[in-house]
Protein backbone atom coordinates (compact mmCIF):
# COMPACT_ATOMS: atom_id res chain seq x y z
CA UNK A 1 0.00 0.00 0.00
CA UNK A 2 0.91 3.46 -0.64
CA UNK A 3 2.45 5.69 2.60
CA UNK A 4 -0.43 8.00 4.54
CA UNK A 5 -0.37 9.95 7.10
CA UNK A 6 -1.80 9.04 10.57
CA UNK A 7 -3.95 10.56 13.12
CA UNK A 8 -5.84 9.85 16.62
CA UNK A 9 -9.10 11.67 17.01
CA UNK A 10 -10.09 12.51 20.39
CA UNK A 11 -13.43 14.11 19.76
CA UNK A 12 -15.65 13.47 16.64
CA UNK A 13 -15.50 17.27 15.67
CA UNK A 14 -11.29 16.90 15.38
CA UNK A 15 -11.61 13.34 13.57
CA UNK A 16 -14.02 15.46 11.18
CA UNK A 17 -11.35 18.32 10.88
CA UNK A 18 -8.55 16.19 10.58
CA UNK A 19 -10.05 13.53 7.39
CA UNK A 20 -11.26 16.44 5.61
CA UNK A 21 -11.94 15.93 1.96
CA UNK A 22 -8.68 13.25 1.54
CA UNK A 23 -8.79 11.11 4.74
CA UNK A 24 -10.86 7.82 6.00
CA UNK A 25 -11.57 7.04 9.10
CA UNK A 26 -10.41 3.67 10.42
CA UNK A 27 -11.42 1.32 12.91
CA UNK A 28 -10.92 -2.24 12.71
CA UNK A 29 -9.64 -2.11 9.25
CA UNK A 30 -10.29 -5.15 7.84
CA UNK A 31 -12.13 -3.77 4.59
CA UNK A 32 -9.75 0.05 4.52
CA UNK A 33 -6.73 -2.37 4.71
CA UNK A 34 -7.99 -4.27 2.02
CA UNK A 35 -8.67 -1.55 -0.28
CA UNK A 36 -5.56 0.46 0.57
CA UNK A 37 -3.53 -3.39 -0.48
CA UNK A 38 -4.94 -3.08 -3.84
CA UNK A 39 -4.26 0.50 -4.23
CA UNK A 40 -8.37 0.87 -4.54
CA UNK A 41 -8.54 3.98 -2.17
CA UNK A 42 -5.53 6.54 -1.61
CA UNK A 43 -5.93 8.65 1.67
CA UNK A 44 -3.38 11.49 2.57
CA UNK A 45 -4.35 10.27 6.21
CA UNK A 46 -5.84 7.70 8.35
CA UNK A 47 -7.92 9.06 11.15
CA UNK A 48 -8.59 6.35 13.84
CA UNK A 49 -11.70 6.79 15.51
CA UNK A 50 -11.21 4.00 18.10
CA UNK A 51 -10.77 6.51 20.96
CA UNK A 52 -13.41 8.28 20.26
CA UNK A 53 -15.64 8.39 23.70
CA UNK A 54 -18.28 7.00 24.69
CA UNK A 55 -18.85 5.26 21.66
CA UNK A 56 -17.68 1.94 22.55
CA UNK A 57 -20.57 1.09 24.42
CA UNK A 58 -24.01 -1.10 23.97
CA UNK A 59 -26.43 0.59 26.21
CA UNK A 60 -30.02 -1.09 26.94
CA UNK A 61 -33.04 0.53 27.18
CA UNK A 62 -36.98 0.21 27.92
CA UNK A 63 -37.43 1.61 24.29
CA UNK A 64 -34.37 1.98 22.76
CA UNK A 65 -31.09 0.12 22.54
CA UNK A 66 -28.23 1.78 21.19
CA UNK A 67 -24.76 0.41 20.42
CA UNK A 68 -21.72 2.75 19.81
CA UNK A 69 -20.19 2.36 15.80
CA UNK A 70 -16.98 1.12 18.24
CA UNK A 71 -18.76 -2.25 19.68
CA UNK A 72 -16.97 -5.00 17.84
CA UNK A 73 -19.09 -7.53 16.04
CA UNK A 74 -17.79 -10.08 18.49
CA UNK A 75 -19.08 -8.06 21.30
CA UNK A 76 -22.11 -8.44 19.70
CA UNK A 77 -22.34 -12.41 18.51
CA UNK A 78 -21.26 -12.66 22.26
CA UNK A 79 -23.66 -10.20 24.00
CA UNK A 80 -26.01 -12.59 26.33
CA UNK A 81 -28.50 -9.73 26.74
CA UNK A 82 -28.63 -9.44 22.84
CA UNK A 83 -28.87 -12.83 22.16
CA UNK A 84 -32.01 -12.82 24.05
CA UNK A 85 -33.35 -9.26 23.28
CA UNK A 86 -32.32 -9.33 19.41
CA UNK A 87 -31.28 -12.87 18.54
CA UNK A 88 -31.33 -12.04 15.17
CA UNK A 89 -28.51 -9.61 15.07
CA UNK A 90 -26.30 -11.93 17.36
CA UNK A 91 -27.27 -14.38 14.68
CA UNK A 92 -26.23 -11.94 11.90
CA UNK A 93 -22.92 -10.79 13.62
CA UNK A 94 -22.13 -15.12 14.33
CA UNK A 95 -21.92 -15.02 10.16
CA UNK A 96 -19.67 -12.07 9.96
CA UNK A 97 -16.31 -13.05 8.79
CA UNK A 98 -13.76 -15.42 10.85
CA UNK A 99 -13.47 -15.30 14.35
CA UNK A 100 -10.18 -13.42 14.02
CA UNK A 101 -12.37 -10.90 11.70
CA UNK A 102 -15.15 -10.34 14.28
CA UNK A 103 -12.58 -9.70 16.85
CA UNK A 104 -11.71 -5.96 15.36
CA UNK A 105 -14.36 -5.11 13.15
CA UNK A 106 -16.75 -2.85 14.26
CA UNK A 107 -20.70 -2.09 13.56
CA UNK A 108 -20.03 1.12 11.86
CA UNK A 109 -17.24 -0.91 9.39
CA UNK A 110 -19.45 -3.04 9.18
CA UNK A 111 -22.54 -1.22 7.35
CA UNK A 112 -19.73 1.03 5.74
CA UNK A 113 -17.75 -1.40 4.25
CA UNK A 114 -17.45 -1.25 0.32
CA UNK A 115 -18.66 -3.57 -2.23
CA UNK A 116 -17.62 -7.04 -2.59
CA UNK A 117 -17.79 -7.23 -6.62
CA UNK A 118 -14.84 -8.58 -8.10
CA UNK A 119 -14.05 -6.21 -10.38
CA UNK A 120 -14.70 -3.44 -7.94
CA UNK A 121 -11.81 -4.97 -5.89
CA UNK A 122 -9.51 -5.72 -8.65
CA UNK A 123 -6.80 -2.97 -8.61
CA UNK A 124 -6.40 -2.95 -12.70
CA UNK A 125 -10.42 -3.17 -13.47
CA UNK A 126 -11.56 0.61 -13.73
CA UNK A 127 -15.03 -0.08 -13.13
CA UNK A 128 -18.68 2.14 -13.00
CA UNK A 129 -18.13 1.77 -9.47
CA UNK A 130 -14.62 3.68 -9.17
CA UNK A 131 -16.20 6.25 -12.07
CA UNK A 132 -15.12 3.59 -15.14
CA UNK A 133 -17.53 3.44 -18.07
CA UNK A 134 -19.22 0.10 -17.55
CA UNK A 135 -20.22 -2.17 -15.27
CA UNK A 136 -18.73 -5.57 -16.57
CA UNK A 137 -20.65 -7.29 -13.82
CA UNK A 138 -23.49 -7.02 -16.39
CA UNK A 139 -21.98 -9.23 -19.00
CA UNK A 140 -19.86 -10.81 -17.00
CA UNK A 141 -19.35 -13.03 -14.16
CA UNK A 142 -22.18 -12.13 -11.95
CA UNK A 143 -23.20 -14.72 -9.59
CA UNK A 144 -22.63 -13.06 -6.55
CA UNK A 145 -24.85 -9.94 -8.03
CA UNK A 146 -27.71 -8.32 -7.53
CA UNK A 147 -31.59 -9.16 -8.37
CA UNK A 148 -32.81 -5.83 -7.76
CA UNK A 149 -30.89 -2.36 -8.59
CA UNK A 150 -31.79 1.30 -9.85
CA UNK A 151 -28.73 1.59 -11.50
CA UNK A 152 -25.95 0.43 -13.63
CA UNK A 153 -23.71 -1.29 -11.22
CA UNK A 154 -25.30 -4.64 -9.64
CA UNK A 155 -23.30 -4.98 -6.57
CA UNK A 156 -25.02 -6.27 -3.96
CA UNK A 157 -24.61 -4.76 -0.43
CA UNK A 158 -22.80 -7.99 1.91
CA UNK A 159 -23.31 -5.97 5.62
CA UNK A 160 -24.86 -8.86 7.69
CA UNK A 161 -25.53 -6.59 10.51
CA UNK A 162 -27.34 -3.72 8.10
CA UNK A 163 -29.82 -6.63 7.25
CA UNK A 164 -30.56 -7.70 10.87
CA UNK A 165 -30.64 -3.84 11.43
CA UNK A 166 -33.56 -3.03 8.98
CA UNK A 167 -35.44 -5.90 10.02
CA UNK A 168 -35.23 -4.53 13.53
CA UNK A 169 -35.98 -1.06 12.10
CA UNK A 170 -33.01 0.21 13.46
CA UNK A 171 -31.78 3.91 13.05
CA UNK A 172 -28.15 5.27 12.05
CA UNK A 173 -27.29 7.84 13.98
CA UNK A 174 -24.37 9.77 11.39
CA UNK A 175 -22.19 12.70 12.14
CA UNK A 176 -22.70 14.82 9.11
CA UNK A 177 -21.48 19.23 8.87
CA UNK A 178 -21.26 19.21 12.90
CA UNK A 179 -24.60 17.25 13.65
CA UNK A 180 -25.99 14.49 14.53
CA UNK A 181 -28.67 13.10 11.38
CA UNK A 182 -30.59 10.14 11.63
CA UNK A 183 -30.70 7.37 9.11
CA UNK A 184 -33.11 4.42 8.48
CA UNK A 185 -30.91 1.36 6.85
CA UNK A 186 -33.26 2.05 3.94
CA UNK A 187 -31.74 5.41 4.13
CA UNK A 188 -28.41 4.50 4.91
CA UNK A 189 -28.22 2.69 1.18
CA UNK A 190 -30.48 4.84 -0.50
CA UNK A 191 -27.86 6.49 -2.52
CA UNK A 192 -26.27 2.89 -3.67
CA UNK A 193 -29.23 1.99 -5.16
CA UNK A 194 -29.51 5.26 -7.73
CA UNK A 195 -25.81 6.21 -8.05
CA UNK A 196 -23.36 3.29 -9.14
CA UNK A 197 -19.85 5.32 -7.40
CA UNK A 198 -22.09 4.88 -4.12
CA UNK A 199 -21.49 1.73 -1.62
CA UNK A 200 -24.34 3.72 0.63
CA UNK A 201 -25.19 7.65 1.48
CA UNK A 202 -22.33 8.56 3.33
CA UNK A 203 -20.96 11.74 1.90
CA UNK A 204 -17.02 12.24 2.63
CA UNK A 205 -16.58 13.33 6.44
CA UNK A 206 -19.36 11.46 7.19
CA UNK A 207 -18.99 9.23 10.58
CA UNK A 208 -21.35 6.68 12.07
CA UNK A 209 -21.82 7.54 15.58
CA UNK A 210 -23.67 4.79 16.43
CA UNK A 211 -27.26 2.59 15.33
CA UNK A 212 -30.33 2.94 17.29
CA UNK A 213 -32.77 -0.08 17.44
CA UNK A 214 -36.03 0.26 19.18
CA UNK A 215 -37.71 -2.56 21.11
CA UNK A 216 -40.75 -2.60 19.67
CA UNK A 217 -40.39 -6.25 18.04
CA UNK A 218 -39.47 -9.21 20.57
CA UNK A 219 -38.89 -11.80 17.97
CA UNK A 220 -35.85 -11.86 15.70
CA UNK A 221 -34.13 -14.12 13.29
CA UNK A 222 -31.41 -14.27 10.56
CA UNK A 223 -30.43 -16.78 7.99
CA UNK A 224 -27.72 -16.86 5.23
CA UNK A 225 -26.60 -19.50 2.64
CA UNK A 226 -23.35 -19.78 1.69
CA UNK A 227 -20.89 -21.78 -0.47
CA UNK A 228 -18.93 -22.28 2.82
CA UNK A 229 -20.64 -23.39 6.11
CA UNK A 230 -18.50 -20.98 7.38
CA UNK A 231 -16.83 -17.79 7.18
CA UNK A 232 -18.07 -16.66 3.52
CA UNK A 233 -20.32 -14.23 1.95
CA UNK A 234 -23.45 -14.61 2.19
CA UNK A 235 -25.17 -15.50 -1.48
CA UNK A 236 -28.52 -14.59 0.23
CA UNK A 237 -29.11 -13.42 3.41
CA UNK A 238 -31.94 -13.03 5.34
CA UNK A 239 -33.40 -11.50 8.59
CA UNK A 240 -36.88 -10.72 9.61
CA UNK A 241 -38.64 -9.07 13.18
CA UNK A 242 -41.80 -9.13 14.40
CA UNK A 243 -43.80 -9.16 17.64
CA UNK A 244 -45.82 -12.46 17.77
CA UNK A 245 -49.12 -12.61 20.24
CA UNK A 246 -51.55 -15.36 20.48
CA UNK A 247 -49.79 -16.88 17.41
CA UNK A 248 -50.60 -13.58 15.36
CA UNK A 249 -47.86 -11.61 13.84
CA UNK A 250 -47.80 -7.64 13.97
CA UNK A 251 -44.87 -5.21 13.19
CA UNK A 252 -43.29 -7.91 11.24
CA UNK A 253 -40.43 -6.68 8.56
CA UNK A 254 -38.07 -8.77 6.58
CA UNK A 255 -35.14 -7.67 5.13
CA UNK A 256 -32.55 -9.28 2.41
CA UNK A 257 -29.28 -9.01 1.46
CA UNK A 258 -26.77 -9.58 -1.40
CA UNK A 259 -29.68 -9.29 -3.81
CA UNK A 260 -29.94 -5.55 -4.22
CA UNK A 261 -27.47 -2.23 -3.03
CA UNK A 262 -29.79 -1.67 -0.41
CA UNK A 263 -31.12 -4.44 2.28
CA UNK A 264 -34.09 -5.40 -0.07
CA UNK A 265 -37.33 -4.60 1.55
CA UNK A 266 -40.92 -4.93 0.69
CA UNK A 267 -43.07 -2.58 2.38
CA UNK A 268 -46.43 -4.50 1.14
CA UNK A 269 -45.31 -7.98 2.15
CA UNK A 270 -44.46 -6.64 5.52
CA UNK A 271 -47.94 -5.05 5.74
CA UNK A 272 -49.51 -8.43 4.09
CA UNK A 273 -47.54 -10.11 7.29
CA UNK A 274 -49.37 -7.96 9.82
CA UNK A 275 -52.06 -9.86 11.67
CA UNK A 276 -51.36 -13.12 9.76
CA UNK A 277 -50.68 -16.28 11.39
CA UNK A 278 -46.97 -18.31 10.86
CA UNK A 279 -47.58 -21.50 8.61
CA UNK A 280 -46.28 -22.59 5.51
CA UNK A 281 -49.01 -20.62 3.39
CA UNK A 282 -48.36 -17.21 4.07
CA UNK A 283 -44.70 -17.39 4.58
CA UNK A 284 -44.82 -18.48 0.56
CA UNK A 285 -47.37 -15.30 -0.23
CA UNK A 286 -44.81 -12.86 1.73
CA UNK A 287 -41.97 -14.85 -0.44
CA UNK A 288 -43.64 -14.13 -3.95
CA UNK A 289 -44.37 -10.66 -2.92
CA UNK A 290 -40.91 -9.82 -1.88
CA UNK A 291 -39.21 -11.49 -4.82
CA UNK A 292 -41.67 -9.63 -7.25
CA UNK A 293 -40.07 -8.37 -9.97
CA UNK A 294 -36.57 -10.09 -9.60
CA UNK A 295 -34.21 -9.78 -12.82
CA UNK A 296 -31.37 -12.09 -12.24
CA UNK A 297 -28.69 -12.11 -14.91
CA UNK A 298 -26.25 -15.01 -16.39
CA UNK A 299 -24.75 -16.62 -13.67
CA UNK A 300 -27.18 -15.80 -10.24
CA UNK A 301 -30.75 -16.81 -11.25
CA UNK A 302 -29.96 -19.45 -8.52
CA UNK A 303 -30.47 -16.89 -6.01
CA UNK A 304 -33.97 -16.17 -6.51
CA UNK A 305 -35.62 -19.75 -5.21
CA UNK A 306 -32.79 -19.38 -2.79
CA UNK A 307 -34.07 -16.08 -1.42
CA UNK A 308 -37.08 -17.77 -1.34
CA UNK A 309 -36.87 -20.49 0.90
CA UNK A 310 -34.30 -18.53 3.02
CA UNK A 311 -37.58 -16.14 3.66
CA UNK A 312 -39.88 -18.83 4.45
CA UNK A 313 -37.44 -20.44 6.63
CA UNK A 314 -36.23 -17.10 8.43
CA UNK A 315 -40.12 -15.93 9.44
CA UNK A 316 -40.68 -19.62 10.57
CA UNK A 317 -37.61 -19.12 12.80
CA UNK A 318 -39.40 -16.24 14.62
CA UNK A 319 -41.50 -18.86 16.28
CA UNK A 320 -38.92 -21.15 17.46
CA UNK B 1 13.20 -31.42 14.87
CA UNK B 2 13.34 -29.99 18.15
CA UNK B 3 12.62 -26.06 17.62
CA UNK B 4 15.76 -24.97 20.32
CA UNK B 5 18.12 -26.72 18.85
CA UNK B 6 17.70 -26.76 14.93
CA UNK B 7 20.02 -28.28 12.52
CA UNK B 8 23.22 -26.31 11.92
CA UNK B 9 24.86 -25.90 8.68
CA UNK B 10 28.73 -24.72 9.05
CA UNK B 11 28.45 -22.10 11.72
CA UNK B 12 24.99 -20.69 10.94
CA UNK B 13 21.76 -23.07 11.57
CA UNK B 14 19.62 -22.65 8.73
CA UNK B 15 17.12 -20.31 10.46
CA UNK B 16 19.45 -17.96 11.79
CA UNK B 17 21.11 -17.34 8.65
CA UNK B 18 17.71 -16.31 7.37
CA UNK B 19 16.82 -14.49 9.96
CA UNK B 20 20.20 -12.49 9.44
CA UNK B 21 19.45 -12.11 5.56
CA UNK B 22 15.83 -11.14 6.01
CA UNK B 23 15.24 -8.92 8.37
CA UNK B 24 15.96 -4.60 8.58
CA UNK B 25 15.67 -5.11 12.81
CA UNK B 26 15.88 -1.44 14.45
CA UNK B 27 16.70 -1.57 17.95
CA UNK B 28 14.79 -3.94 19.91
CA UNK B 29 16.12 -3.46 22.97
CA UNK B 30 13.72 -3.73 25.91
CA UNK B 31 12.69 -0.46 27.56
CA UNK B 32 10.61 0.47 30.34
CA UNK B 33 6.68 0.44 30.82
CA UNK B 34 7.06 4.53 31.72
CA UNK B 35 8.67 4.73 27.79
CA UNK B 36 6.41 2.92 26.25
CA UNK B 37 3.95 4.76 28.19
CA UNK B 38 5.21 7.84 27.34
CA UNK B 39 5.37 6.72 23.50
CA UNK B 40 1.84 5.55 23.15
CA UNK B 41 0.62 8.98 25.07
CA UNK B 42 3.06 10.73 21.70
CA UNK B 43 0.58 8.52 19.26
CA UNK B 44 -2.11 8.83 20.71
CA UNK B 45 -1.47 12.39 20.58
CA UNK B 46 -3.99 14.16 18.60
CA UNK B 47 -1.39 15.10 15.81
CA UNK B 48 -0.83 13.92 12.34
CA UNK B 49 2.36 11.34 11.91
CA UNK B 50 3.88 9.89 9.02
CA UNK B 51 3.98 9.23 6.03
CA UNK B 52 7.80 8.82 7.02
CA UNK B 53 8.83 6.63 9.90
CA UNK B 54 7.97 7.23 13.40
CA UNK B 55 8.93 5.14 16.79
CA UNK B 56 6.47 2.66 17.83
CA UNK B 57 6.95 0.37 20.87
CA UNK B 58 5.30 -3.08 20.81
CA UNK B 59 4.80 -5.04 23.69
CA UNK B 60 5.48 -9.21 21.98
CA UNK B 61 5.27 -11.46 24.57
CA UNK B 62 5.91 -9.81 27.59
CA UNK B 63 8.96 -7.78 25.91
CA UNK B 64 9.27 -4.27 24.42
CA UNK B 65 10.31 -3.74 21.11
CA UNK B 66 11.15 -0.74 20.02
CA UNK B 67 10.78 0.12 16.21
CA UNK B 68 10.81 2.59 13.57
CA UNK B 69 8.12 1.86 11.08
CA UNK B 70 5.81 3.91 8.80
CA UNK B 71 2.28 4.27 9.63
CA UNK B 72 1.73 1.92 6.67
CA UNK B 73 3.36 -1.33 8.40
CA UNK B 74 1.25 -3.96 9.36
CA UNK B 75 1.75 -5.79 12.69
CA UNK B 76 2.71 -9.05 10.60
CA UNK B 77 5.36 -6.87 8.60
CA UNK B 78 6.59 -5.50 12.03
CA UNK B 79 6.74 -8.92 13.61
CA UNK B 80 8.32 -10.52 10.76
CA UNK B 81 10.53 -8.29 8.91
CA UNK B 82 11.60 -6.01 11.85
CA UNK B 83 11.71 -7.92 14.62
CA UNK B 84 12.74 -11.29 13.43
CA UNK B 85 9.55 -13.14 14.96
CA UNK B 86 8.81 -15.32 11.88
CA UNK B 87 6.57 -17.50 13.80
CA UNK B 88 3.89 -16.06 12.59
CA UNK B 89 3.50 -16.37 8.95
CA UNK B 90 2.07 -14.53 6.02
CA UNK B 91 -0.08 -16.35 3.48
CA UNK B 92 -2.74 -14.16 2.06
CA UNK B 93 -2.02 -10.75 3.42
CA UNK B 94 -5.53 -10.17 3.45
CA UNK B 95 -7.14 -11.77 6.44
CA UNK B 96 -8.47 -14.58 4.77
CA UNK B 97 -6.04 -17.59 5.47
CA UNK B 98 -5.45 -17.25 9.46
CA UNK B 99 -1.67 -18.03 9.24
CA UNK B 100 -0.46 -15.02 10.66
CA UNK B 101 -2.85 -14.93 13.50
CA UNK B 102 -1.99 -13.63 16.79
CA UNK B 103 -3.67 -13.11 20.05
CA UNK B 104 -3.73 -8.85 20.90
CA UNK B 105 -4.88 -9.24 25.09
CA UNK B 106 -5.52 -12.45 24.61
CA UNK B 107 -8.21 -12.03 21.63
CA UNK B 108 -7.34 -13.67 17.77
CA UNK B 109 -6.74 -10.98 15.60
CA UNK B 110 -4.95 -11.15 11.72
CA UNK B 111 -1.82 -9.46 12.24
CA UNK B 112 -1.65 -8.73 8.25
CA UNK B 113 -5.02 -6.55 8.40
CA UNK B 114 -3.67 -4.30 11.81
CA UNK B 115 -1.21 -1.33 11.53
CA UNK B 116 1.46 -1.84 13.57
CA UNK B 117 1.30 1.48 15.08
CA UNK B 118 -1.94 0.52 15.94
CA UNK B 119 -1.05 -2.61 18.11
CA UNK B 120 1.03 -0.06 20.47
CA UNK B 121 -0.34 -0.24 23.94
CA UNK B 122 -1.79 -4.06 23.89
CA UNK B 123 -0.17 -7.32 24.97
CA UNK B 124 0.42 -9.14 21.92
CA UNK B 125 1.00 -12.83 21.72
CA UNK B 126 2.85 -14.28 19.02
CA UNK B 127 3.37 -18.62 19.00
CA UNK B 128 7.13 -17.64 20.02
CA UNK B 129 5.27 -16.81 23.59
CA UNK B 130 2.75 -19.77 23.92
CA UNK B 131 5.90 -22.04 25.13
CA UNK B 132 7.64 -21.10 28.56
CA UNK B 133 10.94 -22.37 29.95
CA UNK B 134 11.43 -24.70 26.90
CA UNK B 135 7.96 -26.48 27.91
CA UNK B 136 5.37 -26.66 25.34
CA UNK B 137 2.05 -25.73 25.88
CA UNK B 138 -0.89 -28.08 25.76
CA UNK B 139 -2.04 -27.00 22.45
CA UNK B 140 0.92 -27.19 20.64
CA UNK B 141 2.09 -30.64 22.42
CA UNK B 142 -1.60 -32.05 21.46
CA UNK B 143 -0.62 -30.60 17.77
CA UNK B 144 2.48 -32.72 17.85
CA UNK B 145 1.29 -36.28 19.46
CA UNK B 146 -2.15 -35.72 16.76
CA UNK B 147 0.24 -35.29 14.25
CA UNK B 148 -2.11 -32.51 13.56
CA UNK B 149 0.38 -30.69 10.73
CA UNK B 150 1.72 -32.01 7.49
CA UNK B 151 3.33 -28.55 5.90
CA UNK B 152 3.27 -26.86 9.07
CA UNK B 153 2.76 -22.98 7.44
CA UNK B 154 -0.62 -23.00 8.77
CA UNK B 155 0.33 -24.48 12.13
CA UNK B 156 1.46 -21.40 14.05
CA UNK B 157 -1.96 -19.84 13.20
CA UNK B 158 -4.24 -22.77 13.91
CA UNK B 159 -2.32 -22.87 17.57
CA UNK B 160 -3.03 -19.01 18.32
CA UNK B 161 -6.84 -19.52 17.46
CA UNK B 162 -7.05 -22.68 19.32
CA UNK B 163 -5.42 -21.70 22.10
CA UNK B 164 -7.50 -18.48 22.13
CA UNK B 165 -10.44 -20.89 22.32
CA UNK B 166 -9.90 -22.69 25.29
CA UNK B 167 -9.03 -19.76 27.02
CA UNK B 168 -12.46 -18.74 26.52
CA UNK B 169 -14.23 -22.50 26.34
CA UNK B 170 -12.10 -24.68 28.14
CA UNK B 171 -14.42 -27.51 27.03
CA UNK B 172 -15.79 -26.48 23.16
CA UNK B 173 -18.07 -28.67 21.01
CA UNK B 174 -16.55 -29.76 17.42
CA UNK B 175 -19.24 -26.81 16.14
CA UNK B 176 -17.27 -24.55 18.85
CA UNK B 177 -13.85 -26.10 17.59
CA UNK B 178 -15.21 -25.20 13.71
CA UNK B 179 -16.27 -21.79 14.51
CA UNK B 180 -13.51 -20.60 15.90
CA UNK B 181 -11.15 -22.40 13.30
CA UNK B 182 -12.88 -20.88 10.34
CA UNK B 183 -10.77 -17.73 9.75
CA UNK B 184 -7.94 -20.50 9.66
CA UNK B 185 -7.32 -22.50 6.60
CA UNK B 186 -4.86 -25.59 6.15
CA UNK B 187 -4.27 -26.41 2.60
CA UNK B 188 -2.68 -29.67 3.22
CA UNK B 189 -6.17 -30.60 4.73
CA UNK B 190 -5.33 -31.62 7.97
CA UNK B 191 -8.69 -30.48 9.42
CA UNK B 192 -9.09 -33.96 11.50
CA UNK B 193 -6.33 -33.84 12.96
CA UNK B 194 -6.58 -30.29 13.96
CA UNK B 195 -10.13 -31.35 15.36
CA UNK B 196 -8.68 -33.89 17.52
CA UNK B 197 -5.51 -31.91 18.56
CA UNK B 198 -7.99 -29.62 20.01
CA UNK B 199 -9.93 -31.85 21.58
CA UNK B 200 -6.80 -33.57 23.23
CA UNK B 201 -5.91 -30.42 24.16
CA UNK B 202 -9.15 -29.28 25.91
CA UNK B 203 -9.20 -32.95 28.10
CA UNK B 204 -11.89 -34.77 25.83
CA UNK B 205 -10.86 -38.29 26.71
CA UNK B 206 -12.77 -39.85 23.85
CA UNK B 207 -13.03 -37.87 20.66
CA UNK B 208 -15.69 -38.24 19.18
CA UNK B 209 -15.18 -37.29 15.56
CA UNK B 210 -14.39 -39.21 12.41
CA UNK B 211 -11.05 -41.01 12.53
CA UNK B 212 -8.70 -39.94 10.02
CA UNK B 213 -8.65 -42.74 7.48
CA UNK B 214 -5.65 -44.76 7.47
CA UNK B 215 -5.01 -45.95 4.04
CA UNK B 216 -2.26 -49.02 4.82
CA UNK B 217 0.67 -50.09 2.06
CA UNK B 218 -0.29 -52.47 -0.50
Amino acid sequence: MKAFEYATAHSVNSAQEMVADNGQYIAGGNDLLGLLKEYIVDPKILVSVKSLPGLDRVETGSKVWTIGTNVTVAQIEDHSAIRKTFPGLAQAAAEVGSQQIRNVATVGGNISQHSRCWYFRHRDVLCLKKEGDMCYARHGENKYHSLFTGNTCISPVVSNLAIAFAALDATAVVQRAGKPVRMSMAEFYAKAFENPTAHNSLNPGDLVLKVEIPTTRTHSAYMQTSEKHEFDWALVSCAAAANITNGKLSNARVALGSISPVPHQVDAANEYLEGKTLDEATVTHAADMILHGAKPHEHNGYKVPMAHALIRRTLLKLNA
Amino acid sequence: MNESEPAKIGPFSRRTFLKSLGTTAVATAAVQAQTMAAELEKVNAEKTIGPGTVPVTLKVNGEMLKLQLEPRVTLLDALRNYSSLTGSKEGCDRGTCGACTVMINDVPVYSCMKLAIEAQGQAITTVEGLAKNGKLTKVQQAFLNRDALMCGYCTPGFVMSVTALLRKNPHPTADDVRHACSGNLCRCGTYPRIMEAAFEASGVAKVAINKTEVIPYA
